[in-house]
This record gives C-alpha cells, structure tokens and sequence, in this order.
C-alpha cells in the first residue's frame, strides 16, 4: 500500500473532501424528493460521482479502515447538522443523541475492522477483502 | 413504508461495497458497472425513504446498518473473524437504531 504513497497530506486532503462531497450527496438526495425535482436529482448524481471518486483517490494511500471511518463520520455528523438547516427540519435532544450514538457505532465499526492485528502474509489477503468494504 | 424502503436501500448499499471491492479500483468495467448501478438503486431508495425520515436521520441509519450489513457478511461470507470490536460496533449501531425509533425520529 505505502510502495506508490505520494503526499499523505493531499490524500488527507482528498479524503477530507469525499466527506464534504458525501454531506452535499446526502442533502440532495433528500432535497429530489423522490428524484421528483431535477435540479437537486442532478445534484445528487454529480456529488455520488464525486464522492466515489475523491474516496477511492484517498483510499489508494489512506489505510482503508481509517479512511472509512472518517469519511463516514464526516457524512453522517455533516447530513445530521446541515439537514435542519437546509430542510427546516426538527430534532429533540434525546434523538439527537441517539443520532451520535449511531454515528460514534459506524465509526467505531470502520476503525474496527482495520486488518492491524493480522501478521504481515495474511494483512495482503485481508487487504482485499477489506476493499469489499466501500 | 419508510422502513421498506430504507431497507432496500441498505441492501443496494452492501451491493455497492462488495462491487467496488471487486472493481480495482474502477478498472475492472463489470464491477465498476455494477457499482454504479447499484449505487443508483441504493440513491433512489434512500431519497424515497427520506421522504419521511429526516434527511440527517434517514442518512445515518443507511450509512450505518449497512455498515454491519457488510461486516457480518465479510464474516459470513469471506471468512473475516468478527471481533469483540466489530461486534460492539454492531450493537451499539443497532441501540442507536433502536432508541432513535423509539424516540419518535424515525
């Protein structure tokens, strides 16, 4: 994974920038309505593009169960933030931690499944099927 | 409903994890493919389920049981050992689920 590592901070950068990109995906998604108004269905199809792109850009040097986790998280607090503001939408306290449970979980779970502890002939095999988990 | 339909959207979402998985990097044009397309039905049933749910809400819960979708079928399927990490990571993600739904959000 480390033999083609060119900037780590750019692919920090880029992975920085799929979490963004999946916020925008996420609220557009819930803007088309059903994909009933075009130009947020347009939206949404550019940014799941982009998001796909910028992650697997950031993945190629990223460890896979650290750039999920991040990715991950930056989508679901961003969309959980953003979503009241833009669609007028309420929350309670009491689902709003709940909502950070779930988050602190799918981040856990990501960071959880990092093949660290595997001896280094098993890590390429793990590697792969850590890749199953986009 | 609401419920049907982020469940579908769930499993298109383990589809595209296991065919992005397959597509080197999208160089392999079958599963890039199939990325793609799954990504499109897993789009459209998640704006289908966030006509109901909240947009932040809806999101996470998709996001998140998908995750253990993928990590218990890595575990069922490809022989991945499910750790006492990964499942805490499952049951607090479902406690989440659960207590959001019994919160009213969802």
């Amino acid at each position: 994974m480390s033999n083609s590592a060119p900037n780590p901070a750019r692919s920090w950068a880029m992975l920085l920038l799929a979490g963004g990109f999946e916020v925008g995906y996420a609220l557009a998604v819930g803007g088309s309505e059903g994909f009933t108004r075009l130009t947020w269905s347009l939206v949404a199809v550019v940014f799941f593009l982009l998001t796909l792109w910028a992650l697997s850009v950031a993945l190629r040097t990223i460890d896979v169960g650290i750039g999920y986790a991040v990715w991950a998280g930056i989508g679901a607090v961003g969309a959980a933030l953003l979503s009241p503001v833009v669609f007028n939408e309420t929350l309670t306290a009491f689902q709003a931690m709940w909502l950070a449970v779930i988050i602190a979980g799918v981040v856990w779970l990501k960071l959880a499944d990092r093949p660290q502890e595997a001896p280094p002939a098993a890590a390429s095999g793990s590697r792969e099927l850590q890749g199953a988990n986009v | 409903m609401q419920w049907l339909h982020l469940g579908i959207a769930i499993i298109f979402e383990i589809a595209v994890a296991l065919s992005a998985g397959r597509a080197e990097g999208f160089t392999n044009r079958r599963w890039t493919a199939a990325t793609l397309l799954s990504g499109a039905a897993a789009t459209y049933f998640l704006s289908l389920a966030l006509l109901t749910f909240n947009v932040g809400v809806g999101y996470a819960i998709w996001t998140s049981v998908a995750g253990v979708g993928i990590t218990l079928l890595g575990a069922l399927l490809f022989g991945q050992r499910l750790n006492w990490r990964k499942a805490l990571g499952i049951v607090v993600i479902i406690g989440g689920v659960v207590g959001l739904q019994l919160s009213g959000a969802a």
